[in-house]
């Protein structure tokens, strides 16, 4: 992982990607009381969005890059980017739109291809992971088209129904 | 459309710095949460979970514009432990916490960094009261509060920590 400055926003065609604040908060609740968080042990309760959300902008402090939330028009629609639990293996790349109104338009894609030339263009970063269920047919769609290779890495126990996808830089 | 820089301040009391969490503090961190020490506030808890805490610890600032610090120890630059402001969605109302981590007991630090974060609390963000939620077979903890001015006023059910008993510390004019 490199040292260059990972920018707390980035802006593509339709929407802007910046690091959370406090303003997210109630979409992302939202977001976590319904089925649409099933793909990630959800539905979870306000008090767990919380802290989930808490440990998303505590990530950028800590370490410096983090995941982004999405705005279409000024309105928090998702969140996209790296999450690193453990610096001596690949971080990982999440993308999810909070609310199914603004699926099937390419926004997912859209944010996590942004993120993805920001952190390999200007940051150097050289690869990442991927991991989603592959009931999840829509994000597994993501994965390959923004270069992603499906591999057989056994599921990691805090997620035991994903496959792995691996990202590298010059990837499609 | 700017993007929010957050800023969290240093505190210097006698023989601490209450400073923001870097990446060099998660042994100290990890090593807490893994001990029996942690056993008063929803641990002990592995490694990973860990590192979600000490991710939400420096989220809570971004979320409510205050949140703990890390305690250093001036003398020897260790990490000592964990005291600050919290609210997350689910706590009765605004708390002091107070962790101390392995070897720093005993020598009042939890009660020298507390009375500089309540202070902080008075003074720069003007609340009128706060209070302190310890499980209610910590003890030690529950001497803190005590020495600190405060008194038991009810309890609360914690998710993780079990029954709690809220102890409220006196407001601004009380310590004045």
């Amino acid at each position: 992982m490199s040292t260059l400055t990972v920018q707390q926003m980035l802006n593509s065609e339709r929407l802007i990607m910046r690091a959370p604040q406090a303003s997210d908060l109630q979409a992302y609740q939202a977001y976590c009381a319904s089925p649409r968080s099933s793909f990630v042990g959800g539905p979870f309760d306000t008090a767990k969005a919380f802290e989930k959300f808490t440990a998303m902008a505590g990530h950028w402090i800590v370490r410096g890059f983090g995941r982004y939330v999405m705005l279409k028009d000024g309105i928090a629609i998702g969140h996209v980017g790296p999450l690193c639990m453990d610096e001596s293996v690949a971080p990982e790349f999440t993308w999810t739109l909070w609310d199914g109104a603004y699926e099937g338009q390419g926004y997912a894609t859209e944010a996590a291809s942004t993120v993805w030339q920001h952190l390999t263009n200007d940051c150097q970063w050289k690869e990442m992971v991927i991991r989603i269920v592959p009931d999840n047919t829509k994000s597994c769609r993501i994965a390959e088209r923004l270069g992603a290779i499906l591999t057989d890495e056994a599921a990691p126990v805090w997620y035991p129904d994903s496959v792995t996808y691996r990202l590298y830089a010059g990837a499609a | 459309m700017t993007t929010t820089t957050i800023h969290i301040p240093t505190l210097e009391t006698e023989r601490l710095i209450l400073r923001a969490h870097t990446l060099a503090d998660f042994d100290a961190i990890a090593g807490f949460y893994a001990s029996d020490r942690s056993k008063f506030v929803g641990g002990p808890m592995s490694a990973e979970l860990a590192w979600r805490n000490m991710s939400q610890e420096a989220g809570h600032w971004v979320l409510q514009g205050f949140g703990r610090w890390i305690l250093e120890e001036k003398a020897t630059g260790k990490t000592v432990g964990m005291v600050g402001l919290w609210y997350p969605a689910g706590f009765p109302e605004r708390e002091l916490g107070y962790d101390l981590y392995e070897g720093a007991t005993g020598k009042g630090y939890a009660t020298e960094a507390a009375t500089a974060a309540r202070a902080y609390a008075y003074d720069v963000l003007g609340w009128t009261t706060v209070i302190s939620l310890i499980a209610k077979d910590n003890a030690a903890s529950i001497a803190v509060a005590t020495r600190m001015g405060a008194k038991a006023d009810g309890t609360f059910p914690h998710e993780r920590f079990g029954e709690t008993i809220i102890m409220r510390h006196p407001s601004p004019e009380g310590l004045s």
